[in-house]
């Protein structure tokens, strides 16, 4: 007879038959296969069955539940046994969760992140700190608990065996991944950003500060980058309003000289009144003929000054308020960047991931957005270093900046000189027929902006009136393993599409999930993103009101990474060796573009297709592949899978191959995409060289795209370029010192140098 | 700084070497996981001539 159980942990417990019978019971209610009666006559068989068994020992749960759906089979309830095995597999699921999630709090607690991968695994993460730990620790938490309560089994097999990624899968449950916020809609009236009321900016210092500070808070509701679309539009608007008020101020200065007077504001703000109401102008930069003239009439008129005296008089205001304005500007930016590069957000973990979108704004006060800011980038930090945020996005259009004689042809090519030196602005071309097909003249928020990371939103079939870049973005995304469904198909190419489609159907089913848990939250959870009328229509929306309608506008996006290690798998060649495996590939994404469009119109929600930009991923998938199918030439005998469509990095190729194969692939990735090509330091050096790699992305079609080189910086000289072994500046090599000899010759050249200060 | 620190001037200082991930750019190393260090390792130059 059976008196007594053990339990997992070695506890002994007295034996309770009806414990046994109630979970046979639940498996039946489930499945609606028997009822209490049905459940206690197996019970019973599960009992006599362990006293045959194992008559002297007292049985363990496992053997207990093993023998149940034994039991459960032989009295044939096929269904009820198969609730009951699942049952089981999640309660071991939570339980092995909870022990390696202690094993990662040890070793996010005790280890050096130099020694840990998994302390590295976002880099804008410093592990060693105390919040940076404590962030990454809540990650952990996080992501056990989702694992084991909030996916189906099916999905966390998935996840957790490697055919899927679901990314920033800690904020399952919270939040979704970001925003394009139009600033101006934010700025118009003032906003709160959840700690304090900010009312509209009146300067372009406050614009530019205020425009760090929306980046900010978005990045506490939010878990992925942020990005600003207008960036140019935006600051245009308060280098106006400075304008304007520079204007009065200068020209009461000149007056106060030309009348030798001690204050001539007053005087001032009635002529600059007086013109406003004859012309129907107020000062700014693009005034028409017709104010000068009025400032000028009212000059000789309550000023009495000579008409010759006068005109001068109105050109000195003019240009002395636009140097002004101008330096006003540049100031700002400076404080922008240096603000976006040295903030501190999620619980001062991080510094937010952030964007900027320019280059279309053809204003005056627009151009002079673009100009300073992009001097402000060339410039770089306190000492000279080169700027990790924001990343900065030049938008190119044809008829507006891309060809000699459009009003910001010199903006661009001053981006191509800093983006030489600085790495940034990366460029995002509107003529491409995917993204020109949106593009409505004199409609900026029908211009493609992106995040710096890739994730672009244009298309919504929840609301077709509104294909715009403002105020949407992307909800969440899954990832596929596409080099593990090429091994697996061993050579089918029909097998390979077959488990593509399976794959798809699943992750579109999980990211449907995730959408529910996102769309049952208020507007209370996001007091910026949606309580601030970021999001598109969230301002028609209560506090307590739940987001799902207006989180529509979002995206849903499948990922994939490893298109070159599939294509190796599957026929033994990439898609850089020949014009066929390009074929095979295009085909194998026009697949799962075509599938996400179907998705869309079935669902009416945005599934689109994103080429994942794999950071902790490229390696998390090859080790688990590494380690089922071994070293597979071309497939996993590196340490990672190659990112999205790239094509592999240690592939020789010249930058105009690249860009040309891999340009058909930003066509059908509708959810993002980038394109890199890597240059050595010389030929970043040479302008016209960079320039040409750029337009050649134009005319490919590329729809983002940035050049790579070599950014180095010795922190003793001040030397920015390429760094061999040796700095050329300083002779010195890494760790050494500097000849003192030498350093006594630099402090001469380079005086404000801080290492030479101290330096006799 | 004294005269003995004048000498050591840069002892023990690295370079920085600034490189693209993901879209972002990273200002150090140090912080990227271990695949993507292999994969900078990786990558080769691409000619910016015209050999189609």
């Amino acid at each position: 007879m059976i008196r007594s159980v053990v339990k997992r942990d070695g506890r002994v417990v007295l034996y309770e038959q009806n414990k046994i019978a109630s979970a046979i019971l639940r498996a039946m209610v489930e499945t609606g296969e028997g009822n209490a009666e049905d459940a206690a006559r197996v019970a019973n068989d599960v009992e006599r069955r362990l006293e045959k068994k194992i008559p002297d020992i007292n049985p363990s749960i496992e053997l207990i539940q093993d023998i149940v759906e034994e039991q459960l089979m032989n009295h044939d309830f096929p269904a009820s046994a198969k609730a009951y095995i699942l049952y089981r597999a999640n309660r071991t699921r939570a339980r092995e969760a909870n022990t390696s999630l202690m094993k990662t709090i040890d070793e996010i607690t005790k280890v050096d992140s130099r020694d840990s991968d998994l302390k590295r695994d976002n880099a804008n993460i410093n592990g060693n700190t105390s919040m940076g730990s404590m962030l990454q620790i809540g990650a952990a938490g996080a992501k056990a608990y989702n694992e084991a309560y909030l996916l189906r089994p099916e999905h966390a097999k998935a996840y957790r065996e490697g055919d899927i990624h679901i990314h920033d899968f800690d904020f399952y449950s919270l939040t979704t991944t970001c925003c394009q916020i139009d600033i101006l809609k934010l700025f118009h009236d003032g906003f709160s950003t959840g700690n304090g009321y900010l009312r509209e900016p009146q300067s372009i210092a406050s614009y530019a500060a205020l425009a760090a500070i929306a980046i900010q808070s978005n990045q506490n509701d939010q878990h992925g980058g942020q990005s600003i679309p207008n960036f140019d539009y935006g600051m245009a608007e308060g280098i106006a309003k400075t304008y304007k008020k520079q204007y009065a101020k200068k020209f009461a200065e000149i007056l106060e000289d030309l009348l030798d007077q001690d204050d001539a504001a007053e005087t001032a703000k009635e002529i600059i009144h007086n013109a406003a109401r004859g012309s129907g102008e107020s000062p700014a930069m693009g005034n028409s003929a017709a104010f000068d003239l009025a400032i000028r009439e009212e000059l000789v008129k309550i000023c009495s000054l000579s008409p010759e005296a006068a005109a001068k008089t109105a050109s000195r205001a003019r240009k002395r308020t636009y140097k002004q304005t101008d330096r006003d500007t540049y100031q700002a930016m400076e404080g922008f960047v240096h603000n976006l590069n040295t903030m501190h957000s999620r619980a001062g973990a991080q510094t937010p991931f952030s964007s900027i979108n320019y280059g279309t704004d053809t204003s005056p006060e627009g151009r002079m957005a673009i100009r300073n800011v992009l001097l402000a980038l060339d410039a770089g930090l306190g000492h000279g270093e080169t700027c990790i945020f924001p990343i900065h996005i030049f938008k190119v259009k044809e008829g507006v900046n891309y060809n000699e004689g459009d009003p910001n042809y010199d903006l661009f090519r001053l981006s191509c000189k800093v983006s030489a030196r600085r790495l940034f602005p990366n460029y995002v071309f509107l003529d491409a027929p995917f993204n020109l097909q949106y593009y409505k003249p004199g409609h900026p928020e029908t211009e493609v902006a992106t995040m710096g990371c890739r994730t672009r939103v244009m298309g919504n079939v929840f609301d077709p009136d509104r294909e715009i870049s403002y105020s949407r973005g992307n909800l969440s995304f899954t990832s596929i393993n596409l080099p593990r469904i090429g091994i697996e198909s061993e050579g089918s190419e029909e097998l390979f599409y077959e488990m593509l489609q399976k794959k798809m159907e699943l992750v579109a089913q999980q990211l449907l999930d995730r959408f529910e848990i996102q769309a049952d939250k208020h507007v209370y959870n996001y007091p910026f993103l949606m309580g601030q009328g970021v999001w598109l229509d969230s301002d028609q929306l209560g506090p307590n009101d739940k987001v799902r309608e207006v989180l529509k506008h979002g995206t849903l996006s499948i990922g994939f990474i490893g298109l070159a290690e599939a294509l190796n798998a599957l026929y033994g060649h990439h898609h850089g060796e020949s014009e066929e495996m390009q074929e095979k590939g295009l085909a194998i994404i026009r697949f799962m573009r075509d599938f996400c469009d179907k998705k869309s119109r079935e669902y009416r929600m945005n599934f689109s297709l994103l080429a994942t930009p794999a950071e902790g991923l490229s390696g998390r998938f090859l080790r688990m592949d590494q380690k089922r199918y071994g070293k597979i030439p071309g497939v996993t005998d590196r340490e990672y899978y190659t990112n999205s469509f790239h094509i592999p990095v240690w592939y020789p190729i010249s930058a105009y191959n690249k860009i040309r194969l891999e340009a058909p692939y930003h066509a059908l990735t509708n959810a993002g995409h980038i394109s890199y090509v890597e240059l050595d330091g010389d030929t970043a050096k040479n302008v016209e060289a960079f320039e040409q790699v750029v337009r050649w992305m134009h005319d490919c079609h590329i729809g983002y795209g940035s050049i790579n080189h070599p950014v180095d910086r010795d922190p003793i000289c001040g030397y920015v370029g390429v760094i061999g072994d040796t700095c050329p500046r300083c002779g010195r090599r890494e760790g050494e010192m500097i000849d003192p000899k030498r350093a006594a010759e630099l402090k001469k050249i380079y005086p404000e140098v801080a290492a030479f200060q101290g330096i006799n | 700084m004294d005269e003995n620190n004048n000498s050591k001037l840069g002892e023990g200082v690295g370079f920085e070497r600034i490189r693209r991930i993901t879209g972002y750019l990273v200002g150090t190393m140090d912080k990227w996981n271990d695949a993507k260090r292999a994969e900078e390792r990786d990558r080769v130059k691409h000619g910016s001539g015209k050999d189609a």
